[in-house]
């Protein structure tokens, strides 16, 4: 038996993929690369992710987690000719406990269906990525994701309670607990944001989160970039921490409103969208303040939301803003960066100046409450020389942002895009500890290789034999 | 070998998707398996592979492209505003052109010329009637029987082609009205309640005897040729009236989308509206009244080619509320019931997951009077609720309450 018929001996035909257009769908991400695909499988339980594993290692073959497929780094992408591990199916909801605000999920649970799922309770999972609609809890534990509203409530790290995965040999583990602070090391960390390299979550208890008393959206339109990154630094300053502070730039805000109609103002240069959640009493206070700074700021025109239908709208446009740059041009890629808030401004006009230089599309939509960018290059690959002065274009990008104090990545994962880059930000002894610490999980290196860590990472190379075909 | 039609999926509606799977959630068959391979994404790069010369139209290829509903939800959320409904009927009349099936050419036949073809549907309806008397539903295999079983009791055809229904009271335009294929034999009572009401709310209603099919179940099946016929014989027979009115939604969003299968498509299409947005506009502004009797819940099913494909959503329910009904939302988030037109015979299996489920919404809603606004999902809807339940279109609740306010 070969691999294929081996998964198809424990799963059933029905969920093993072996036709080669079927392989090339999962060959790929929202990202743009693509990689080889041996076979997909489709477990349903932690005991079939363990066999699977088990059956890879026999062939030594590369294993590849994947949730929704929404990742814009191309951690799910393989490098070699891999096993993709699809865990969509293992979506199951369980034990929603409203009174300790937690539920035990499967790491195919959609983002969003969590939190449709507990509305009634009161309660919602935080963590609100842009993908959110779609994007899976397991590919949020992979990548640690953020979204507009982590600037108040953090990333998903600190909305994960306990984990269960399986390791490199095929044992299943868990990690963690629902104590505030459970005993042992506290190994969930070096999990969450490991991309699939330390192991493949089958299940997480999950933290829930109060649903908000009341929430007020503001818009604020301004006629510089560095007028409202100045008025998002200084929203802070005044000691309120909105639930999210989001900036679109002009080609952005006008892509977007061809998509939902919200009323975004396409003239304006930058829009502002704040919100803040509460007590009544508070929000309307800190609303003040906000509607204060923004015309402090010269702001163009502030406006809030008047219903919840608005509302929705509002944040429709802003959720859906990556995908409506298809409507200028037929590729974009993608930067993912913190600045220090205060630098916002001054890093801002950098990247215009960068993106004219190489004669790139440029847009902007970012979280900018916690200096969080998103700098976009709309693209047509197939113009001559496009990738390679869009790739130039982005390392610079990173430079920058790191030159200010900055970070390389703030909720998209390292994967295969940044992981050369990772040098920029840590010297060799930082790269051999954490190639260490991944070797003390997968010593053969055969989850998501080639993933997080640039090439050469370990100090001292003991010689371990690489599988076939790995580009490590 | 890449593609061969001049409908193949073009580089710009491929283009268009950026592979940022927002519309996966949306997919009720991704839904179901949670794989790549069945979702508008999955559909869209395997198209891409195809086109880029990486994949062939192969049977995989098929399978990736026969499983897709066609319920166009995908559509509603795509920032990019992928063309998705077409690039798929490009990609199925590539199938036609690449792997003939014995199975796709029967189909053909049916969708291409029987529909349109009264004495041939006239036929089957005879077969059907005489098999509702005998009572066969029982004997029937099972991806027959659910469609049969959701068959209405066949009525005598209620319009006849080439006569003319005046308006009452001030006249707003000429309305010609698409009798349509299985619409005109099975579902009359529909026909009536909208004439009557198209009437009231002003319009001199016409048959225009030359109609035909729509030719929707052929494009959707990548028929492109009988599509293209029927669309330029509609496009002559509808040419002297102002507005071109349909009761069945999968047939008004193919005609509004008649500028894909001939060159006067276009300004055809303007003029075409669905029944639901004609009514509620006249409901709007006082032409057809508003009752003041309070008849109880009505469970809305949206069907996918009125609210995805026309974004027809709001129209239904206000006239169920000036009928006098309170309008119950059984799924917001719109998703198929299965039925798809031709689907529930080719897929059955998924079709019957998607039924029994939408079955289950209007079951926990507790109403027990359901509005379909398409004949399909009215079908499906009736063979999976059985008996309890009354599945109608929402114009004839509203012509039924005006005539009993009338009294």
């Amino acid at each position: 038996m070969g691999l294929a018929e081996e998964l198809v001996a424990l799963v059933g035909a029905d969920r093993v993929l072996v036709e080669p257009v079927d392989l090339y769908l999962y060959g790929t991400d929202a990202s743009i690369d693509r990689g080889p695909v041996k076979n997909v499988v489709f477990p349903e339980s932690t005991e079939e992710v363990a066999e699977i594993v088990k059956i890879a290692n026999r062939y030594q073959v590369p294993v590849v987690p994947r949730g929704a497929g929404t990742g814009l780094s191309g951690g799910a992408i393989p490098i070699g000719s891999s096993l993709v591990v699809s865990l969509t199916r293992m979506n199951g909801i369980e034990d929603v406990d409203p009174i300790n605000m937690t539920a035990r999920v499967g790491p195919g649970v959609i983002n969003l269906d969590l939190s449709k799922h507990t509305k009634a309770l009161g309660v919602h999972y935080a963590p609100d990525p842009s993908s959110q609609s779609i994007c899976t809890i397991g590919g949020n534990i992979a990548n640690n994701s953020g979204g507009p509203h982590c600037l108040a409530e953090g990333t998903t790290v600190e909305h994960i309670l306990e984990l269960e995965m399986v390791t490199a040999d095929g044992q299943v583990i868990v990690l963690g607990g629902q104590a505030p602070d459970p005993v042992g090391l506290d190994l969930r960390g070096v999990v969450v944001g490991s991309e699939g390299t330390m192991g493949i979550v089958t299940s997480a208890i999950v933290k829930l989160t109060p649903n908000p008393l009341a929430t007020r959206t503001v818009l604020a339109t301004f006629n510089t970039v560095e007028d409202a990154a100045s008025a998002v630094s200084a929203i802070i300053a005044r000691g309120i921490v909105p639930a999210a502070l989001e900036l679109m730039d002009k080609l952005m805000t006008v892509a977007v409103e061809r998509f939902v109609g919200a009323g975004f103002d396409t003239e304006a240069t930058a829009t502002l969208l704040a919100e803040v959640t509460g007590h009544d009493s508070a929000v309307d206070a800190e609303l003040e303040i906000v509607r204060e700074v923004c015309e402090l700021h010269d702001a163009k025109a502030v406006r809030v939301a008047v219903d919840e239908a608005e509302r929705a709208r509002l944040w429709l446009g802003r959720k859906s803003a990556f995908g409506a740059v298809a409507q200028m041009a037929p590729d974009y890629y993608l930067h993912d960066t913190v600045v220090p808030r205060t630098k916002l401004a001054e890093v801002m006009a950098k990247v215009y100046e960068i993106a004219d230089r190489y004669d790139i599309t440029m847009m902007n939509v970012f979280h900018a409450g916690d200096g969080n960018l998103h700098p976009l290059m709309a693209f047509d690959s197939t113009e001559p020389g496009m990738l390679d002065r869009v790739h130039a274009a982005a390392k610079e990008l990173v430079e920058v942002c790191v030159a200010a104090g900055g970070a390389l990545s703030g909720e998209h994962g390292v994967g295969i895009e940044k992981r050369d880059l990772m040098p920029l930000v840590f010297n060799e002894y930082d790269l051999d500890a954490q190639a260490r610490l991944r070797e003390a999980f997968d010593p053969d290196g055969l989850f998501n290789p080639g993933k997080t860590l640039p090439e050469g990472s370990r100090c001292f190379d003991f010689g371990r034999p690489v599988p076939e075909g790995v580009w490590v | 070998m890449g593609w061969v039609t001049d409908s193949a999926p073009t580089r710009a509606e491929l283009s268009a998707c950026v592979q940022c799977g927002l519309c996966l959630p949306e997919c009720p068959t991704f839904r179901l398996t949670g794989k790549e391979t069945f979702s508008p994404r999955g559909r869209l790069m395997a198209m891409s592979a195809v086109a880029d010369g990486v994949v062939q139209v192969d049977a995989a290829f098929e399978a990736i492209m026969d499983s897709c509903l066609q319920c166009r939800a995908c559509e509603v959320v795509c920032p990019s505003l992928v063309p998705f409904g077409r690039a798929m009927e490009g990609a199925r009349t590539e199938l036609t052109a690449q792997l003939p099936s014995s199975q796709r050419k029967a189909r053909h036949l049916v969708v291409g010329k029987v529909l349109a073809s009264p004495a041939l549907l006239r036929m089957a309806t005879l077969g059907v009637k005489a098999g509702q008397k005998m009572r066969i539903g029982k004997l029937l295999p099972a991806t027959l029987r659910s469609g049969f079983q959701g068959i209405r009791p066949i009525m005598p055809v209620a319009v006849e082609a080439g006569s003319t229904y005046p308006a009452l009271g001030e006249r707003i335009g000429r309305a010609g009205f698409l009798t349509g294929c299985v619409m005109d034999v099975w579902f009359s009572e529909v026909h009536a309640a909208s004439i009557a009401l198209l009437q009231r709310a002003g319009y001199d209603v016409v048959i225009p005897p030359a109609q035909t099919c729509c030719g929707a179940l052929a494009a959707h099946d990548g028929d492109m040729k009988d599509a293209r016929k029927l669309a330029q014989k509609n496009v002559v027979a509808f040419a002297n009236v102002d507005v071109v009115v349909v009761d069945s939604a999968g047939c008004g969003a193919h005609m509004k989308e008649y500028e894909n299968f001939t060159q006067d498509g276009e300004a055809f299409s303007k003029r075409v509206f669905d029944i639901n947005e004609l009514i509620a506009i006249a409901i709007g502004s006082g032409r057809i009244p508003t009752s003041a009797t309070e008849r109880g819940d009505v469970a809305v099913q949206d069907p996918c080619h009125l609210r995805h494909a026309q974004r027809i959503v709001d129209q239904p329910r206000s006239m169920l509320r000036a009928a006098g009904y309170n309008p119950v939302e059984i799924d917001p988030d719109g998703r198929c019931c299965g039925a798809a037109g031709i689907y529930s015979l080719l897929q059955p299996v998924l079709s019957q997951q998607l039924g029994a489920a939408k079955a289950d919404q209007v079951r926990v809603s507790k109403a027990k009077v359901v509005a379909s606004a398409n004949p399909g999902c009215e079908m499906q809807l009736r063979s999976y609720l059985g008996s309890g339940y009354e599945v109608v279109h929402p114009v004839e609740l509203l012509w039924r309450a005006v005539q009993e306010d009338d009294r």
